[in-house]
């Protein structure tokens, strides 16, 4: 429980400020923006309640938004993901009620799968940001290379950041 | 009544993810750039205090770029003054300079000098906040400027900072026409790279060469006349039959913004006066 708070009060406000400053600045080749604040939302326990999962995604897009100037979007593509992270999960851990308990992470879930779910989780969040964003301006093959190229910079990012970030006394899969 | 008590109770998670969701839509949608609140922009207290001081790191890395750029538009302004100066000295001889009317035009434009804040470039609407508001004479509606060319539109202003509508924000528009033609047309982004632009509307008898500068037309109290834009990179074919649209290599680079300046018409009012009275 302790490491949830952890996570909620010190990960949250420094990805947050940290996309805000540095990360929404980045914009690789054109093309790959990272959207390495999601990574404190991939960090939460599976086994959250929803209504507190939602919650928390909720206001970490709204936060995000009222500094980027973005009212809503990521407010909206934070809640989405939020309500997908567990059936994505799903899709890739054994049934095994403890692991839910457990917070994601390479150390935990070992890399193969944390690398799938941080993958899927991190496609359908640029999906829905570059979609949302651009329904009405953008030519759909500039909008698949925008999605593609920040899926990969963001996955690429949340793993490096994930294993620095790590503690020693996580429990193993 | 008691089931549906229960049943609401039951759905209580997915009730609140569809509240979130039509809330989250509710921000999106009615977040028009000219009615949203100062309150939930980065012109507000919080985040313009935070951006302030990023920026003031950041600003320290520029400043090669920026040097290079006001050296080269001094050099420019050095070479029309040498120029301006010959051609008043030509007049004096010739004993006309007494007989030509003042200028009133002369002095209606101003500016303000400010410091970019916050600036985005990889979105499809991006926005800029600067440092200065209400409180140094800033009204929405005032064109934006930096060294090197045209930036944007001041849209919503707080007291002490205020958000700008990028140039790279496809809901501007800005009339625009090559130089050393008349006929005008309309500046817009295309959401693809932040480098080029689109002129856009350019009548189908208008003359032009690859390479030729594109300037403001004047032709609204946002920007004087001939503010340089950039310059015609080519031509593209499949638009309208009856325009031309350009692409336009923009001579302000956005991704290095950091001093602008902001341009105040001291005949504004007036003109929206006349304007006012024509439309009666």
């Amino acid at each position: 429980m302790n490491r949830i708070y952890t996570t909620i009060i010190i990960w949250i406000p420094i990805l947050i400020i940290l996309q805000a400053l540095v990360f929404n600045h980045i914009c690789l080749f054109g093309y790959a923006v990272p959207f390495v604040f999601i990574y404190a939302l991939l960090r939460l326990p599976l086994n959250m309640t929803k209504e507190r999962a939602f919650t928390i995604g909720f206001l970490t897009g709204l936060a995000l938004d009222i500094f980027s100037d973005t009212l809503g979007l990521n407010a909206l593509c934070c809640t989405i993901l939020m309500a997908l992270r567990r059936p994505v999960a799903r899709l890739y851990l054994p049934r095994d009620e403890e692991l839910l308990e457990i917070a994601p992470g390479i150390k935990t879930y070992g890399l193969a799968t944390f690398a799938k779910y941080t993958l899927t989780t991190t496609l359908i969040f640029c999906t829905l940001t570059f979609l949302i964003e651009s329904l009405d301006s953008l030519v759909i093959y500039i909008m698949c290379f925008k999605i593609l190229a920040s899926t990969l910079l963001t996955f690429a990012l949340i793993l490096g950041l994930d294993s620095l970030t790590i503690g020693k006394s996580e429990k193993r899969l | 009544m008691r089931n549906l008590l229960l049943f609401f109770f039951r759905c209580r998670p997915w009730l609140l993810l569809a509240a979130y969701i039509i809330i989250s839509c509710v921000l999106l949608f009615s977040s028009n750039p000219y009615q949203q609140s100062v309150y939930l922009t980065s012109a507000n207290s919080v985040s313009s205090t935070l951006y302030s001081g990023a920026t003031k790191v950041k600003s320290y890395f520029n400043l090669f770029e920026v040097n290079e750029d006001l050296l080269r538009r001094n050099n420019l302004l050095e070479k029309k003054v040498l120029e301006l100066e010959a051609r008043i000295q030509l007049y004096q001889e010739k004993e006309i300079a007494l007989e030509l009317p003042a200028d009133s035009s002369l002095s209606r434009f101003d500016f303000i000098v400010a410091h970019v804040i916050n600036n985005s470039i990889n979105r499809a609407h991006n926005f800029i906040t600067i440092n200065k508001g209400s409180a140094d004479g800033i009204q929405p509606e005032m064109g934006v400027v930096d060294q090197n060319g045209i930036v944007g539109k001041v849209n919503v202003v707080g007291e002490h900072s205020s958000r700008i509508i990028s140039l790279l924000n496809s809901d501007l528009r800005i009339s625009s026409k090559v130089k050393g033609s008349d006929q005008v047309g309309s500046l817009v982004w295309d959401g693809d790279d932040s480098r080029f632009a689109l002129l856009e509307e350019l009548p189908r008898h208008s003359t032009f060469n690859v390479g030729d500068t594109v300037i403001t037309s004047g032709y609204s109290t946002t920007f004087p006349e001939g503010i340089p834009v950039g310059v015609v990179d080519s031509e593209l074919k499949d638009y309208d039959e009856n325009f031309y649209t350009l692409r336009i290599r923009l001579f302000t680079d956005f991704s290095k913004l950091s001093i602008v300046r902001i341009v105040i018409d001291n005949m504004a009012d007036e003109l929206s006066i006349v304007e006012q009275d024509t439309q009666e």
